[in-house]
């Protein structure tokens, strides 16, 4: 035991003195190379634009502020690619398990094809390749005269007054969905009986913002793109590198999805759809209610993991000038104040603050959807 | 004694139609989904044959033997093949590459059929990193000195994969020994930064690297720029690693440790004579998929103004010269074919790894 602690110390001290090596070489370096050190840049004045910006932001906001914007994009860019890749990689992975031949081997191909070949490059082709051959402004493809599609990006309208309200019905509806869920199931079990389910969250998803619209009135202005002198104004604007990033991330990472749903359903007994079906439950109660539940065990741990990779995959967007963290912070800024230190340390923190968040999230939702033993 | 199910009854050509009714046409929605499948495939795979074989240009190796941009220019591979595979390496030179690979294919040939020893399978590898510095750097005996500057395509991919991964596996089986530490300090420190560098992505750890790395180093110490992207990728793939082989270890069944001990082996001896050999087989297809993730991850070092294979094909193809969206995706389908088969390779290489751990 008094040997273990002598180890430990030494180890400790070890540790300690390569640290504080490098730390005092470091300060010595940047005393030298003339760096300020210090967080005080980040309340200067950005003086530089930034393309997407989902919060009011200009050149002469603070450097603070270029760093929420950026943030805010990683995090709306990891979103959009999480929900595509998940929805692409369920539907991969359920052609995977069909038994109709050609939709089986097809999601096969899909599958070996997009996980053996690097997200930069797949990133690059739908970059450089695919939106490179869209149309300019003038010859747009176009939805309705609502939508359209260009070298400039993807617009669509967007409430103009009023959009904040319509905002907060549309979170609103789905907190309404899931108390109704609880108190709905929580009614079942007492009484055997109660409300559809689905039915119910669903008219609460859509039923509240309709409403609400509704209510707004003419004060609910939509915000339709015009084509001005140079490219579509107003309404909201999907970038080309926005575009180029979630279909490249979705379509790389949903290869990945689509092998652990495949998996994941493998996994369920046999024996447990064919004593199911022998109840004589309907197909949709054998998938909802036994099949689904006990795949969804296997499919949430190395899921957690999919969406960390994806996560971190968001700083190719640096590839391609995406404005997210990691161009913004150690591309521009960095140049601009030249305090690197501070800088990578910041980034560093994003990343490990986030991947933590999506672990410790899908570590909670794994434990309540866990097999309870009694 | 099993039988084998009686041969279907039928010609040929009623067994194919009752395949193709079973398979492709049992119900109605079954044939509908079969016509969209159908669609899918002809709507995706016919554009890009048109584009990539029958429309494509395929004979010559100059700019203007694309006179249509519009299709594939394989012309523009031929041509910069040689830059695909060697980078910017001098042309002089190009057959230390090639008797420095080769040599590595002849030392690693044995291992797939025996078993060596660990100490020697780690005199081997060291010996032979030092051998292929001393031949692809040069600078000795009239051998010219080529800087790492030069080095790109193909050659800087398989040296950043092959370096990163002989020199993330015993450090990340050290990570994972840390990590199942008797001692609490030991065991925080792994696991702390196991966790960290595992939550980062490998291109902000790249740029650390080249912009910090630099700050930590006393004044005049200069360390390569290739060397210390490596160092990041092997921080990386070690910590990746470290998790393969704590899984490992952990399907060791704990009596195997129990016995070890009893009979009075130590610590080192346990774990080398007892343990790593059982958990070794169990962690190789984990091994093998973090390989592949690894070799596609080589290609964010062009964000660092490095040149593996996609970088030197992103160079090539903004020579004003061959400029074209034709050689640009033509480029990147040679690339993505490239990276794809090594891929490919190595995940039937790994499925068949699990195969054979499966059976005991």
């Amino acid at each position: 035991m008094r040997r273990d602690w002598i180890y430990q110390l030494l180890i400790l001290a070890a540790l300690g003195g390569l640290v504080w090596l490098i730390v005092v070489t470091t300060q010595g370096n940047l005393e030298r190379l003339g760096v300020d050190s210090g967080i005080d840049f980040l309340f200067r004045r950005a003086g530089f634009e930034i393309s997407q910006k989902l919060i009011p932001y200009s050149a002469h906001s603070s450097i603070a502020m270029a760093f929420l914007v950026a943030l805010l994009n990683t995090l709306v860019l990891a979103l959009a690619a999480i929900v595509c890749a998940t929805a692409l990689g369920i539907g991969i992975g359920a052609a995977r398990l069909s038994s109709n031949w050609l939709v089986a081997r097809l999601g096969t191909v899909y599958v070996e094809t997009f996980r053996n070949v690097p997200a930069l490059l797949q990133i690059f082709f739908w970059y450089f390749v695919v939106l490179s051959t869209l149309p300019e402004s003038g010859h747009s493809y176009r939805w309705f005269g609502l939508a359209f599609l260009n070298n400039r990006g993807l617009f669509f309208p967007a409430p103009d007054a009023g959009g904040a309200w319509l905002a907060l019905s549309i979170a609103g509806g789905i907190v309404a969905a899931f108390a109704l869920r609880r108190v709905i199931l929580r009614s079942r079990e007492r009484t055997g009986r109660g409300w559809p389910l689905l039915p119910t969250m669903l008219g609460a998803v859509v039923g509240i913002p309709a409403l609400t619209a509704l209510a707004l009135g003419d004060s609910l202005v939509w915000e339709i793109p015009r084509l001005g002198r140079f490219s579509y104004e107003g309404g909201f604007v999907l970038m080309p590198e926005f575009l180029a990033l979630v279909v490249g991330l979705s379509v790389y990472h949903g290869s990945y999805i689509a092998e652990i749903v495949r998996s994941g359903f493998k996994a369920v007994a046999p024996g447990q759809r064919e004593a199911a079906q022998a109840l004589g439950l309907s197909a949709g109660v054998v998938f909802r209610q036994v099949l689904f539940p006990q795949a969804l065990r296997s499919i949430v741990p190395p899921l957690t993991t999919v969406y960390m990779n994806l996560f971190k995959g968001t700083s190719l967007a640096a590839a391609i000038a995406y404005p997210e963290v990691v161009s913004v912070l150690v591309g521009t800024v960095n140049n601009l104040v030249g305090q690197p230190v501070v800088i990578m340390a910041l980034t560093l923190l994003v990343y490990v603050a986030f991947s933590l968040a999506i672990a410790a999230f899908m570590n909670w939702y794994n434990r309540r959807i866990a097999l309870t033993e009694r | 004694m099993i039988r084998k199910p009686p041969a279907p009854a039928g010609s040929g050509i009623q067994r194919a139609g009752r395949w193709l009714k079973r398979n492709l046409f049992s119900s109605p929605l079954n044939t509908a989904l079969t016509a969209i499948a159908a669609a899918v495939a002809v709507a995706v795979l016919a554009p890009l044959i048109d584009f990539l074989v029958t429309d494509a240009q395929w004979r010559g190796s100059t700019p203007a033997d694309c006179p249509d941009k519009g299709a594939a220019c394989w012309p523009f591979v031929w041509a910069r093949m040689d830059q695909f595979i060697y980078g910017l390496y001098p042309v002089a030179e190009r057959w230390r590459l090639n008797l420095g690979v080769a040599l590595g294919l002849a030392l690693a040939a044995p291992l797939f059929f025996s078993r060596l020893p660990a100490w020697y399978l780690a005199a081997l590898v060291a010996g032979y990193i030092a051998i292929a510095k001393l031949l692809f750097l040069g600078g000795w005996f009239g051998i010219p000195h080529v800087p790492t500057a030069q080095w790109g395509g193909f050659f800087l991919t398989i040296v950043a994969a092959v370096f990163v991964l002989l020199t993330s596996l015993p450090v990340g089986l050290m990570l994972a020994l840390g990590r199942r530490s008797a001692s609490p300090l030991i065991r925080a420190l792994s696991a702390t930064w196991i966790e960290w560098w595992r939550s980062v992505p490998a291109l902000v750890v790249l740029f650390v690297a080249i912009v910090m790395f630099p700050l930590f180093m006393p004044a005049g110490w200069e360390v390569d720029k290739l060397l210390r992207a490596l160092v990041a990728l092997t921080v990386l793939m070690s910590s990746y690693l470290a998790e393969v082989f704590r899984g490992a270890l952990q399907a060791v069944p704990a009596g195997q440790y129990e016995a070890a001990r009893a009979l009075g082996l130590n610590y080192w001896q346990t774990t080398f004579r007892v343990v790593l050999p059982q958990a070794v087989p169990v962690a190789l297809p984990q091994i093998t998929s973090n390989f592949i993730g690894l070799f596609k991850e080589t290609t964010v070092l062009l964000i660092i103004g490095l040149f593996d294979l996609l970088g030197m094909v992103q160079t090539a193809a903004s020579d004003p010269a061959w400029l074209g969206p034709g050689t640009l995706s033509t480029g990147y389908f040679f690339a993505a074919l490239f990276f794809w088969t090594f891929c490919f390779g190595f995940s039937r290489y790994s499925a068949y790894l699990e195969r054979r751990v499966a059976v005991p």
